[in-house]
């Protein structure tokens, strides 16, 4: 439903829903973001819109600011009210005009009801968490002390198949700091998110802990202060060295820039085996595996192997469009979900690369002030050279294909059904179509004349086995890789 | 709509009903102060859909009456009016208001659509010394939050155990609590009364002699207090537990003179930085607490505050204010803190009184 709406009165619903985000107070974007609208949502929202005609734009601003429906009972409505003031006012003033447009949206509506109530904006759940008592001040200093970013936290970290193991490992090291895993090590390429990763185990800590001595740092910032601390001296070095022993958690981002610096490897060895054996948890994040960094000696290497050593692969495309679903979300902005789907298709791997591309949608939104379309999208992306699918040839294709599970390229395109041969075809399909979006009547037609019913059953049936079969899905990542 | 009253009585109903109009109103006449001249009394009502408040003044009505005025306007004129008497005719949606010196006429607003005042059965009430509730809100309603991300700590904790009424506000920061003597055993269930509304009821209390009767509901609070009806939107939501935060046993006991403190802090903040951080240090070996306050850009101030001490020496920083603020709700001439050493909270209590504790979070070093 939603998406039809969209797409077919993207104005008369910006106006709809500026409208309503002025006057219930939600943000623009969070009325637009509700995707699983309730039918009740969409009841009052439409009677709303009518409402709004028939009153006096700061009657209306005023009183209806807030209200919901809370439930229908054998057609009687429970409208939620802000406050006494409402409810009364509503119920003397507004009351024919409600029943009049709730009925003319839904004939089984009879009675309307008003009960005060905060609405769903802050959720019941949210209100009546009882926050922890005291525990902190709002200094800046304090940020500054433990040299974390407060933006990186686990409840805006997206959890999915992709991380959830490195996620499990912090969630331990949470609750047994020093016991659980020590040191925890998060190793994976650029932009997967693992400062993210270890921060929000360092901010999880000082809210939580906050007489725990928190600290964060990169393995450049730890050298830099090695080498002035050298500069200046006996009693500078003192000063380096008990700095970083009386940290509780120490965290160290991207210790593979260690490698290669003898003394400073040196400093970091004792440094570990102090804090180590004064079980002080100890957390780490590095590019590659620590056993294959050069130049890193195996004594750092096999104490790194003594705690946990945890990987974080590429996301996989329902984490990626978790993940911008969730960033457009901090940024108060909802696009359609095909955009959103658009953008965790296109880009793969690098979280960075869809922040990047959200970020370049955003600020085109900014300009245009009214929603994207996909092709708006696709426009864009192409134009900024975002989505730099290549143009690739259908024989490539095959050729790639085939190579891949070393069958010759001339089986693909004959009338063959033996089974080494079907597969890498079905494939083939799947690839054309999936990554390349040729239509289906021509790959059919390319790859032999087959008729497109059957390359739709092709692209089913890969799509379907996808989900359970990881063999079949590493062989794709793999072959994606080489078309690239 | 004719009438004639005392300017006197006018001008301080005008007065406290246009703190309670909305200043900026999306509904003009939410921005008035509604007057009706009815039955040998002037009745003024004005609300901002948080709190409301409805005033009736003695006036000699020559024709009844109601009309809408600009809260501002309105009180405005008569701040400044001079005399013994104020006449009123309503002639063609113009207020004309006339003085022994002054004449003014004031356009009105349409008041159709000025909302009634929300009314709170009195199923549930309970009664107080005027003086008592404001001792009670008086000393907590500054450490309510300001912060509109959780509504119940921007709010004032009302409830009545038997034989008495406790109060309680906090920031996350710092809490406090303060209890009173009250007559009847009802008990009153937990109230969340938006600080803002507190104080404004604060006001109202000025003044106020003998007994004020509190009604309420889950979602309004309500009280006559002599002439004037103030109510107010409770907020729903749950106060933090906070009892459980209030530590049981101490590192540290200190004992100092309040009056000693409490200037020692007024002279440190000349020389706190921009966190206004003040150190304090309690030192059992001098009998005394050593507090100091650095400014890089002013310079420093230590003072020494002579205390009994029991326990161990402790050093701690705070925010002065969050200091301050504690002592000033306390009346007695001297002061225990107790501290259980550092990250943890210092209680502040009035040595001779067990109605009022403080609690206030360190600063984190």
């Amino acid at each position: 439903m939603r998406h039809g709406y969209t797409l077919a009165y993207p104005q008369v619903l910006h106006k709809l829903y500026t409208g309503l985000s002025l006057l219930t107070g939600h943000p623009y974007s969070r009325i637009l973001g509700e995707t699983t609208m309730t039918t009740t949502k969409e009841l009052w929202e439409n009677a709303l819109v009518e409402l709004e005609l028939s009153i006096s734009k700061p009657n209306f601003n005023t009183w209806f600011k807030d209200t919901h429906i809370v439930r229908i009972e054998d057609g009687t409505i429970s409208l939620g009210v802000p406050s006494q003031f409402a409810r009364d006012w509503l119920s003397t003033k507004f009351h024919k005009d409600i029943v009049r447009s709730l009925r003319g949206l839904s004939d089984s509506v009879r009675a309307v009801e008003y009960v005060i109530s905060r609405g769903p904006r802050r959720g019941a759940e949210e209100a009546r968490v009882v926050p922890a008592a005291p525990s902190e001040l709002p200094l800046e200093s304090v940020h500054a002390k433990s040299n974390l970013n407060p933006r990186f936290t686990f409840s805006n970290l997206v959890v999915g198949p992709f991380n959830e193991l490195a996620h499990a490992a912090a969630q331990a090291v949470i609750r047994r700091p020093g016991g659980a895993y020590n040191p925890l090590l998060v190793y994976g390429p650029t932009g997967l998110g693992k400062t993210h990763l270890v921060q929000a185990i360092g901010n999880h800590f000082r809210i939580n802990a906050p007489e725990r001595k928190v600290f964060y740092c990169t393995s450049e910032k730890f050298s830099m202060d090695y080498v002035s601390a050298l500069q200046g001296g006996g009693e500078k070095i003192q000063h380096f060295k008990e700095k970083y022993r009386q940290y509780d958690l120490l965290i160290m981002d991207d210790v593979q820039f260690l490698a290669g610096r003898e003394k400073i490897k040196e400093e970091f060895f004792h440094l570990f085996n102090f804090l180590h054996d004064s079980n002080k948890q100890l957390v780490f994040s590095c590019d590659q595996h620590p056993n294959v960094i050069q130049n890193l000696e195996d004594r750092i290497k096999s104490r790194f192997a003594g705690g946990m050593i945890i990987s974080v692969t590429p996301p996989d495309h329902e984490s990626r469009l978790a993940i911008v679903r969730s960033k457009a979300a901090m940024h108060n902005v909802i696009f359609p979900d095909e955009v959103l789907e658009y953008l965790a298709s296109t880009i793969e791997g690098n979280v960075r690369e869809l922040e990047g591309a959200l970020n370049l949608l955003l600020i085109q939104l900014d300009a245009r002030g009214e929603s994207l379309t996909v092709n708006d999208a696709r426009a864009l992306l192409r134009s900024a050279g975002g989505a730099n699918k290549k143009s690739i040839s259908i024989p490539e294709v095959v050729k790639t294909v085939a190579h891949f599970y070393g069958i010759p390229e001339e089986s693909i395109y004959e009338k063959t059904r033996r089974k080494e041969v079907v597969r890498p075809r079905q494939i083939i399909m799947f690839l054309l179509r999936e990554d390349f979006k040729i239509s289906f009547p021509t790959i059919g037609e390319k790859l032999g004349g087959r008729d497109h019913t059957t390359v739709i059953h092709s692209c089913d049936k890969i799509r379907g086995d996808v989900l359970n079969d990881s063999v079949l899905n590493q062989d794709l990542h793999q072959i994606r890789l080489m078309l690239k | 709509m004719k009438f004639e009253t005392n300017i006197e009585q006018l001008r301080s109903a005008s007065g406290i009903s246009a703190r309670f109009a909305e200043r900026r109103a999306n509904l003009p006449v939410l921005g008035s102060i509604l007057i009706a001249a009815e039955g040998g009394r002037l009745v003024l009502r004005a609300t901002n859909l948080e709190c409301g408040v409805e005033i009736s003044v003695p006036a000699k009505i020559g024709v009844e009456g109601v009309v809408a005025v600009p809260a501002p306007i309105f009180a405005g004129f008569l701040n400044s009016a001079h005399g013994k008497n104020i006449s009123a005719v309503l002639e063609g949606g113009v207020l004309l208001l006339k003085t022994e010196r002054a004449a003014a006429s004031i356009k009105t607003i349409p008041h159709d659509d000025f909302p009634n005042l929300p009314r709170v059965s009195a199923e549930r009430s309970f009664s107080i010394k005027a003086a008592d509730l404001q001792r009670v809100l008086r000393s907590v309603v500054q450490c309510a939050s300001t912060s509109t991300v959780k509504p119940e700590l921007q709010s004032v904790l009302l409830f009545g155990d038997v034989g008495k009424l406790v109060a309680a506000a906090t920031d996350s920061f710092r809490l406090a609590e303060k209890s009173v003597p009250r007559r009847g055993s009802s008990v009153v269930s937990p109230l969340l009364l938006p600080a803002r509304n507190a104080a404004e009821l604060l006001r109202l209390l000025e003044g106020v002699k003998g007994d004020v009767e509190l009604y309420y509901n889950d979602n309004q609070l309500s009280a006559q207090l002599e002439d004037i009806y103030y109510t107010s939107r409770l907020i729903d939501g749950a106060f933090p537990n906070y009892q459980q935060i209030v530590p049981k046993t101490f590192a540290t006991e200190a004992v100092v003179l309040r009056e000693d403190f409490s200037s020692a802090l007024k002279s440190l903040a000349i020389f706190s930085d921009k966190f206004l951080q003040v150190s304090l240090a309690v030192e059992p070996s001098k009998k005394a607490l050593l507090l100091s306050a650095r400014n890089p850009d002013v310079g420093e101030q230590t003072s020494t505050v002579v205390a009994t001490i029991q326990g161990e020496a402790v050093a701690l920083s705070f925010n002065n204010r969050y200091l301050a603020d504690g002592l000033s709700s306390i009346v007695g001439e001297s002061v225990r803190l107790y501290s259980n050493g550092p990250g943890k909270a210092l209680l502040i209590k009035d040595a001779a009184d067990e109605s009022f504790f403080y609690l206030a979070m360190p600063m984190n070093r």
